[in-house]
Order: C-alpha cells, then structure tokens, then sequence
C-alpha cells in the first residue's frame, strides 16, 4: 500500500500529477489504466494511427534474459474508434494520447484532432515509425527528420503540452532537436532493436524491439545526458520494475516515469509502493529528487 | 499482474507430467481458464510468468494445474519444494450449453483443462463421451495418470506426426454430438476445426506466447474472422477458448 504520508506529486508541463508514475504508452489496457488510477499520475494511451492498423501475425513477444522482445505492430482500431471510446479512459486522472503516423501529414491531423478533444491532456507522439515518405526510414533516424515532425506536430497541437517520445539511438541529437522545434516534454527511451532466435527450430523468433529490465541502464544513461542538455523535462522509461529503479531515473533527472513491461511481470501499485518506502526512508519527497545525483565516487569500506 | 503466494499441498509426477495441487480460496476457475505462475524467491528471473490451464478444482479449495517441463520456467514450477506465486483464473473458457451429449477430446499435456470440464459437466448432468489420445511414447505412468483421471474415457492409440487426424476418425460420427470441446496439440486443434466445421459446434483452447495476460500488450494475438475479415484477437481475454469456425487458421 502506498502511505499517503509520503508527498510523491509532481508536475510536467503545468499538469499536476499525483505520483510521479504513468504507464508506458501500449503497456497498460484502458481497464488495467483505470484500476490503477489511484496509482498513476497519468494514463498513457496506446499507440493511435489515423486508420485501424491489424498488428503483425504471431508470435509477437518472446521473452529475454531480465526482458522481452514484442512485434506488436501497433495494433489498433483508427483513430475514430478509438476517440468514440474515449471515455474508456475517464479515470479521474489526466490522459496523455500516443498516436503516430506514416507521413508528418498524419501526425498533423492526428495532433489537431487531439487539440480539440477536452478529455486529452497532452499528445506523445511516437518516433519510433517509419516514414513512408522517406524510404521508410524511422521518423526518429536523425535530428532534421525529428524536427519536421515536432515542428509540425507543434503548431497542430495549439495549447497543449507536445511530448516526443525517442528511442536511444541517436538520442542526444534528436532531443535538442525536438526541443528546439517545440516540444514540451521527451520520453526516453522506446523499445531498442532487438532479436531472438530459436536454434533448435533454426528460425527467428520475434524480430523486435527489447524492453524491461535489460534496457534500464541505456534508458539510465538517455536520460542522464539529455535531461542535462535540454530545459525540458524529460519522462523516464525503460525496464521500472521496482520502487528504487524510479527513484533512479528521477535522480538522473526524470521529471516523471514510465513503466511498460515491468508491469507484466509485477504490479505497478506494488512498484509505486516500494517507492513511496523508499521515499520514507530518505526522509525526501518525490520533488526532491529532480536531477539530484551526484557523480561516481571510488567506493570506500569494503 | 496480481500474483497471490499460495500454499503447495503436493506435486505429483507422472513420467514428464507433474500434477501441481495448491490451496486456493479466491475466485474458482472455470473451465478452460488459465493461470498466469511464476516460482518465487527468484526475483524477476524468469522474467515473464507463465501461462497454464486450470486443470482442476475442488469443493475445498484445492486447486490443481497439469505441467510439462519444456524449459527453465516450467522446471522451476515443477522443481519440489518451489513456492508459487498463482494469478486469479483469467480469460475466456468453454462455454458450455446445457444439452448433451457432447464429446471432450483431447491429447498430451494439454488434456488439462478438460479434468475441470468433465467435473462440471458431470455436475451438471450433461452427458459427454471423452477422447483422449494414447501416443505410443506415452509413458505408462501418463496413461494411468488419463485412466485414473477420466474414467470411462476412450484412450487412442496413436503414432505421432499423422496420428491427430487418424484419432478424430476414432472419434467417429461427430454429428452424433451437440458440441465437441477440444484441448491437445496443434494439429489435434487442426484437424478437429476441419472435421467439425458444417457438421458440429467445436471450441478449441488455443494457445499462444503471452506477457501481460490482462489484454493489455496484444502479444498473443489469434487470427479469427470478424465480419468477413481477418482480425487479430487476444488469446488472454477473447479466448484462450475459440469457437473453431472463428479461428482464420
Ligand atoms: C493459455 C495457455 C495455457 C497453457 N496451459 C498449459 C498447461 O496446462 N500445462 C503446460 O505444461 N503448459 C501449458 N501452456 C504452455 C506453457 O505456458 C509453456 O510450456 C511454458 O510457458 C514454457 O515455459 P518454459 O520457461 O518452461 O519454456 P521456455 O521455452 O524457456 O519459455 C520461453 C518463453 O516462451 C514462452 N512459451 C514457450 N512455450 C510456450 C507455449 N507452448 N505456449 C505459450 N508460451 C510458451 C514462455 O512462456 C516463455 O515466455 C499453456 C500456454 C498457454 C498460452
Ligand atoms: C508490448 C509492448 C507494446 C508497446 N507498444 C507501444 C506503443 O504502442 N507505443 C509506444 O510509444 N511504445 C510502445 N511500447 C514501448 C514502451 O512504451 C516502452 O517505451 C518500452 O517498452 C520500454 O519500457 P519498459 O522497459 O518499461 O517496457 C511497447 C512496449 C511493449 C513491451
Ligand atoms: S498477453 Fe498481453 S494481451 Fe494477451
């Protein structure tokens, strides 16, 4: 149980949230979200495209040393369905939108859809696509290709925070130049290219991206250097599954964290509750954490 | 996940089959429902659970899962002296309709679920014929696991490879049933969606990799048709039991 002692608000881009922990976009169903509501600073939506989008034929997820690999494909109804359901997500917290496109077009209009819709509170747009108008190489493949599209993104989404979500490729770059083309927030990191293989079958598994706990010391490191180089917040994600694993990204200088996978394998109330523990035992708030790391020191009396 | 600490009252081995009873006062599981199960006391490694059917469950709390060792997850559940950590019962199982007769057939570790089905069903005074298959390999200690554990059931002798389609021929006339409910292996699923289809009602517990188990991550997506098209549904919350004549296999 999470003590209610314990101050864990924060705030991102002027949206107070009520503890410091969202769910990763794709991770967490509109069900499970508003479950945990009590729990979540924020809910996260999954991924939506401007049309309904099949996913790719199974198997989509195979499991790795301390994670996972998913070719999900961002299965999803169109951004219609979707918005006609979106009283799904009515949990009595704010509602971040993923949504991604193909072209910069798309993610105009899904951003100008997303600015008239009162029960969202901000837009992340998801990177990690590819481009069909670019060869199909990945919207997030370098620093010019980030900024067309957050600079786009940014005019279509008139009064409301813009986060850009990067994988960790690249990562530096492509966040100062999000951050110089608008955005208000960059959640680091999404999944890292990944594959496994099945020897015995002599087959490829799942061709990927890999996520949980193996991914958290890159994720670490994303948001160390760029929370350092930008004036944005940065939100935290990539292999939370444990109370001090969220202290640790906000020590790096996370303004708020994401937990995807790590919430298969537990629940994220139990993560959020160890944090809150471990608040306790600091004697902090979650405020207090914002960035506050020093550096490494030769370990002394062992 | 919510994962409950339950308590093993015993682990009984027959040949590669291990028979997992454990106390369980929470929800009872239905038919062809399953369980997300991970061993604790090793941290996040393994870092998934993994998914199993509800075997059985009795009057008396006593819960029980059918296993197979095929790697280190399953190894350390079947490993003696292993505590667990049990899910609620999840997703979609059969579902039963209240006329007789209907036919249970099933094969290897994935006879499982059909142990609780056969219970409710007898409970429920439907009549129902079971058919389970007998592979060569099959260790004797497996056979007299089958016979102890569904008496009266049909056991068929088969070979392996071929040997599902040759054992629904065994099963003969399907029309002779209301329904036929089927847990074995891919091609027993197979061959029982195209021996049923336009002559009998089939439903088929499928399987497929799983991560969250709650509908949240679409990993285990099934194709079935969806008004003319091809949608992928979720085994963890649409199924694990499909009507077969949904399934776009
Ligand atoms: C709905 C459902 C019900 C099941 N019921 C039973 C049961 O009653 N008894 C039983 O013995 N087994 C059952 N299985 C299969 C069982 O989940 C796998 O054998 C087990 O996950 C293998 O884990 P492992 O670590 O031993 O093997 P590994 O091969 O090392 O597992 C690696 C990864 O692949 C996944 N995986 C491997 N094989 C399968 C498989 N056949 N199906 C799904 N995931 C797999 C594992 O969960 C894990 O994430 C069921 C599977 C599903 C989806
Ligand atoms: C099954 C699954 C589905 C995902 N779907 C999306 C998605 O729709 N949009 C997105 O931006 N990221 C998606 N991701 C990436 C996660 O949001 C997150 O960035 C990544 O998994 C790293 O965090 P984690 O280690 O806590 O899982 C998905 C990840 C997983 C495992
Ligand atoms: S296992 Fe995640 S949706 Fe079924």
């Amino acid at each position: 149980m999470v003590t209610r002692t314990t101050d864990l608000a924060v705030e991102l881009c002027g949206i107070a949230l009520h503890t410091p922990l969202l769910p990763a976009a794709g991770t967490a169903s509109a069900g499970v979200m508003s479950a945990n509501a009590d729990i979540f600073g924020a809910v996260v939506s999954k991924t939506v495209t401007l049309k309904a989008r099949p996913g790719n034929p199974p198997p989509r997820v195979a499991e790795t040393p301390s994670g996972m690999v998913n070719f999900i494909g961002l299965q999803n109804p169109g951004l219609e369905a979707f918005v006609q359901n979106l009283g799904n997500f009515d949990s009595g917290v704010p509602l971040i939108m993923s949504v991604a496109g193909d072209t910069v077009g798309e993610f105009v209009g899904l951003c100008r859809r997303m600015a008239v819709e009162g029960r969202v509170s901000a837009v992340e747009i998801n990177l990690s696509c590819p481009n069909v108008e670019h060869g199909g190489l990945l919207f997030c493949a370098g620093p010019e290709s980030v900024a067309e599209v957050v600079a786009a993104c940014r005019d279509a989404l008139p009064g409301k925070p813009l986060f850009v979500k990067l994988t960790n490729e690249g990562v530096l770059r492509n966040s100062l130049a999000a951050e110089e083309a608008g955005a208000d927030a960059l959640t680091l990191i999404n999944t890292v290219p990944a594959l496994t293989v099945d020897a015995r079958e002599r087959r490829v598994l799942v061709k990927g991206g890999l996520s949980g706990p193996a991914i958290k010391p890159v994720a670490l490191r994303a948001v160390y250097e760029v929370s350092r180089a930008v004036e944005v917040p940065v939100i935290g994600c990539g292999g939370v599954a444990r109370g001090t694993d969220v202290a640790e990204f906000m020590l790096a200088g996370a303004a708020a964290v994401q937990v995807g996978s790590g919430s298969f394998a537990r629940e994220p109330r139990e993560i959020l509750g160890e944090f809150a523990v471990y608040l306790g035992e600091m004697g902090l708030t979650a405020r207090d954490l914002a960035g506050a790391l020093g550096e490494a020191k030769p370990l002394s009396g062992w | 996940m919510k994962l409950h600490p339950v308590e093993v009252i015993s682990r009984e081995r027959y040949g590669d089959h291990v028979r997992i009873q454990y106390l369980w006062t929470g929800d009872p599981p239905q038919p062809g429902q399953f369980v997300m199960v991970r061993a604790a006391g090793h941290g996040l490694d393994p870092f998934l659970s993994r998914p199993l059917f509800a075997h059985d469950y009795e009057e008396g709390d006593v819960a029980s899962l059918l296993v197979v060792v095929r790697g280190r997850g399953t190894a350390l559940l079947a490993e003696e002296g292993s505590a667990l950590l049990v899910s609620d019962p999840l997703g979609r199982g059969f579902q039963v309709t209240e006329d007789g007769p209907v036919a249970l057939v099933g094969g290897g570790v994935w006879v499982s679920p059909l142990k609780l089905l056969a219970r409710s069903l007898r409970r429920r005074g439907i009549e129902h014929d079971v058919y389970l298959e007998s592979p060569a390999a099959a260790s004797g200690a497996y056979l007299g696991f089958l016979k102890e554990n569904f008496p009266g059931a049909t056991l068929i002798e088969t070979a392996g490879g071929t040997g599902s389609a040759v054992f629904l021929d065994w099963v003969g006339d399907l029309a002779r049933y209301e329904s036929i409910y089927v847990s074995g292996t891919a091609e027993t699923l197979a061959a029982a969606r195209s021996a049923a289809a336009g002559v009998v009602p089939a439903q088929l517990a499928v399987r497929e990799r799983m991560a969250c188990a709650n509908g949240s991550c679409y990993g285990c997506a099934v194709p079935v048709w969806a008004g003319g098209e091809m949608v992928y549904a979720r085994a963890c919350v649409d199924g694990p039991v499909f009507e077969a004549a949904a399934l776009a296999w």
